[in-house]
């Protein structure tokens, strides 16, 4: 009996395989568009942050105070200065998108200073745009703290008569040392990029897959692929994409990674591991969702529209605890949502597979979860055939 | 009434009857936008689980603490006692960072010597470590000026004096647009827009080879008097008006109930968001012409919209993307259309800051169109052949 069902399964795999071949949807969404697409998406974000923000200045004071502040912003990697004689036209240019806003020094900005006031100076930024808007914020803010500290440490030297030891040590008398872990240069392609390859592998497989079911149905082939039972069908069709999608994973963790300058800290064995589970869940969730579709059209045009809400429910783009409560129970069905946890830090912060329990206890009971309901969905629709 | 509006209301028909067509233009919209806008409901990150590591445990480290308590983007759910902890509990999700006060802190600051409190963030997840950064950032500087400041003051200096010295370079940050960050506000506009581009796109390109697949492209060829020209037309003003219900959707419904959006802009809004439809309608009825196969033409759709929000420079700017991928950027109607989103919409700017985005749009329309309708005509030649549709369609 064991016999036969290992033999059904290898059928069913070599099945699968010509089905794909004969499919050009099919081929083209697990064939081509995974490698395509990880090339693709991945290349965007190939230099991981952004550099030269451009950042309109007017400079009111024409002092040595202004020109300095001037020169460390300029110097920055993240910001780039463009000059205007008035303020009209430094916002004039961010209305038009030339820069990303504007940077003002008041005439009596180092006067203030030499006498003993406080100097304002203005920064204003286009937030409808949040990354070049927070680079340009954090950058001007970072300078702006370091030539003041710079300030205090010329009158503690020439007021006070402090040595430049002494004044030192008053200038910044708490310092904040920020160690960003497992990102240094908190660069938005090291953040987004393995979380991005990650929704890649998961959603050809579920197109595809699904696809790839919904096909069965469309073409009354479904009393054909369960002949020799439920389970047998469900992983013999499986085999195929589990070894696919396994080959892709390799593929990715060591080209594509590779290529992106993206480091692997953790277990190369571990993260095995953990991806073949992730990709056994996958797989009767895939035929679950493909089994509710008749037409492979309408499933794939459905499908195109569950990437983006399944990547921005899982907690990586948006933290989990922040998302509503009813959204994170929805999210908790997702494989991706423990998955992506404990991929991440295994990736990222080189974690062990076991520092995740709860989540590697979360994605095997969502394995089981779809096994059972891809198996009743499929029960189903063969004792309607067969009663039809 | 005419063969032109015949054919508008048969296709409104076939857009209420057939599944491909009014899941995705009606069906989906409703349950996608409304649950984008869900997502970001609590519209900034608050409460992130953060750890003291307090080494110090005196009078200064305590008020540094309390101080940090106050922030609502913190949550101090742990006290942890070294940075082996602090690493293991970031690798388990548990935190997302971490503050630690060295031994002899007050001391140190008492005595004139500099001390260093360290801030740990996992920035592998970027959103919150910054987010995290920022309200550390500010306690600590706070903190430090205010002991600059108590030191000048004890040396006699005036306060006004003493406060232009602890902090000599003020900078004052203006926050256009979306003063507080708010990612509702953000991110469901953006989201909702490229939803629309697949919608439109995804559905459009069915609108002329699907006829071969219902069997019904002999009737439109009849119909239409085998004027490519008027199926076209047509078709697009039906797909339009179900567009502008969309739309109606978004301004009206999604927008008011969620409290997002600047309802000032609406107009201005309409303008863009018909020019997007109308290119996206032609880029469809472009590829339905190219392609009698409806798979292939779905495999060609999907293919094309899906990489819209990323490439468009939304989230991560196109300035910072390698060159091929900036032009790649440009062949997508979601770009030209972001660009001029971002100044009448969420900038609320006159029309004509976006007039060059606009152009493009209409580009898009006058090379689609006239493109769709030359493809279509000689596939709608054909159909005359019944035996043609037939072979096709088995």
């Amino acid at each position: 009996m064991k016999k036969q069902s290992g033999q059904s399964i290898i059928k069913l795999f070599l099945r699968e395989a010509a089905l794909v071949a004969k499919d050009h949807s099919l081929l083209l969404t697990l064939l081509i568009a995974p490698l395509l697409y990880a090339f693709f998406y991945g290349s965007i974000y190939i230099n991981k942050e952004e550099q030269n923000v451009k950042l309109a200045v007017v400079d009111d004071d024409h002092s040595r105070l202004s020109r300095l502040l001037q020169q460390n912003i300029d110097n920055s990697p993240i910001v780039e200065l463009i000059h205007f004689p008035n303020l009209e036209e430094a916002k004039e240019q961010m209305y038009r998108g030339n820069c990303q806003g504007y940077f003002y020094i008041p005439k009596g900005t180092e006067s203030n200073l030499l006498t003993l006031k406080q100097s304002n100076v203005v920064l204003a930024v286009n937030a409808a745009r949040f990354l070049p808007s927070s680079d340009i914020l954090m950058n001007v803010q970072q300078i702006c703290l370091t030539i003041g500290a710079g300030v205090r440490l010329q009158y503690f030297q020439k007021s006070e008569g402090m040595s430049s030891t002494i004044a030192m040590q008053n200038v910044m008398p708490v310092n904040l040392d920020y160690r960003p872990m497992f990102n240094e240069r908190s660069s938005y392609g090291a953040f987004l990029l393995p979380g991005l390859l990650a929704l890649i592998l998961q959603q050809t497989l579920l197109i595809g897959l699904s696809e790839s079911v919904a096909g069965e149905r469309q073409h009354s082939r479904i009393g054909e692929w369960l002949r020799g039972g439920i389970s047998t069908g469900i992983w013999g069709k499986g085999l195929f994409y589990l070894f696919l999608f396994s080959a892709y994973a390799f593929f990715f963790l060591n080209v594509n990674y590779n290529l992106l300058n993206l480091p692997m800290r953790g277990n190369g064995f571990e993260l095995s591991v953990l991806l073949i589970l992730f990709i056994l869940t996958l797989i009767p969730m895939a035929q679950f969702i493909g089994s509710l579709f008749k037409s492979q059209l309408l499933c794939l045009q459905m499908m195109a529209f569950s990437t983006y809400p399944i990547f921005l429910i899982t907690g990586y783009s948006w933290p989990f605890e922040s998302l509503p409560l009813a959204v994170q129970w929805l999210s908790k069905l997702l494989p991706t949502t423990p998955f992506i946890q404990i991929y991440s830090s295994i990736v990222q912060s080189g974690a062990s597979l076991s520092a995740n329990p709860s989540a590697l206890i979360h994605l095997i009971l969502l394995w089981c979860f779809y096994s059972v309901i891809a198996y009743i969905r499929l029960n189903m629709l063969k004792k309607n055939l067969l009663s039809a | 009434m005419n063969r032109f509006g015949h054919i508008i209301i048969r296709e409104w028909k076939r857009i209420l009857s057939l599944k491909v067509f009014y899941l995705v233009m009606l069906v989906v919209p409703v349950l996608l936008f409304s649950f984008y806008a869900v997502i970001y409901q609590k519209e900034e990150a608050k409460h992130l689980s953060f750890a003291i590591w307090d080494d110090d445990q005196s009078p200064v480290s305590r008020q540094l603490t309390f101080l940090l308590e106050q922030r609502e983007a913190l949550n101090i759910t742990r006290r942890v006692s070294s940075e082996a902890e602090v690493e293991r509990l970031i690798q388990q999700g548990k935190i997302l960072g971490a503050i630690h006060f060295p031994v002899n802190m007050q001391k140190d600051i008492y005595s004139r010597h500099p001390v260093n409190v360290t801030l740990y963030t996992n920035a592998a997840s970027l959103v919150p470590a910054k987010m995290v950064y920022k309200a550390v950032a500010e306690v600590v500087i706070t903190g430090s000026s205010g002991v600059i400041l108590k030191k000048l003051i004890k040396t006699g200096m005036k306060a006004d004096q003493a406060m232009a010295l602890a902090n000599p370079i003020k900078l004052n940050s203006y926050q256009l647009y979306n003063a507080s960050y708010n990612y509702q506000e953000y991110l469901v506009p953006g989201l909702i827009t490229v939803g629309i581009q697949m919608i439109l796109i995804i559905s459009s390109m069915l609108a002329l080879n699907y006829e071969w697949k219902t069997e019904t492209m002999q009737e439109l060829y009849e119909l239409s008097k085998g004027s490519a020209l008027t199926v076209i037309t047509a078709k697009t003003i039906a797909h339009l008006v179900v567009s502008w219900v969309n739309f109606i959707l978004i301004a009206f419904v999604v927008f008011p109930f969620f409290d997002i959006g600047i309802s000032a802009a609406t107009g201005k809004f309409f303008v863009i968001y018909t020019l997007l439809s109308l290119a996206c309608i032609g880029i469809g009825l472009f590829i339905s012409a190219l392609f009698k196969d409806v798979m292939l033409s779905g495999d060609t759709a999907l293919f094309y919209t899906s990489p819209a929000f990323v490439f468009s420079g939304f989230t991560f700017p196109r300035w910072a993307m390698p060159w091929y991928d900036q032009y790649y950027a440009t062949i997508m109607p979601y770009t030209p259309f972001l660009d001029a989103f971002f100044k009448v919409y969420y900038m609320n700017l006159p029309l004509h800051y976006a007039q060059a985005d606009l152009n493009k749009l209409l580009l898009f329309c006058a090379v689609m169109f006239p493109t769709a309708i030359l493809l279509f005509q000689r596939q709608f030649n054909t159909s005359k052949d019944e035996k043609a549709i037939r072979a096709v369609h088995n």
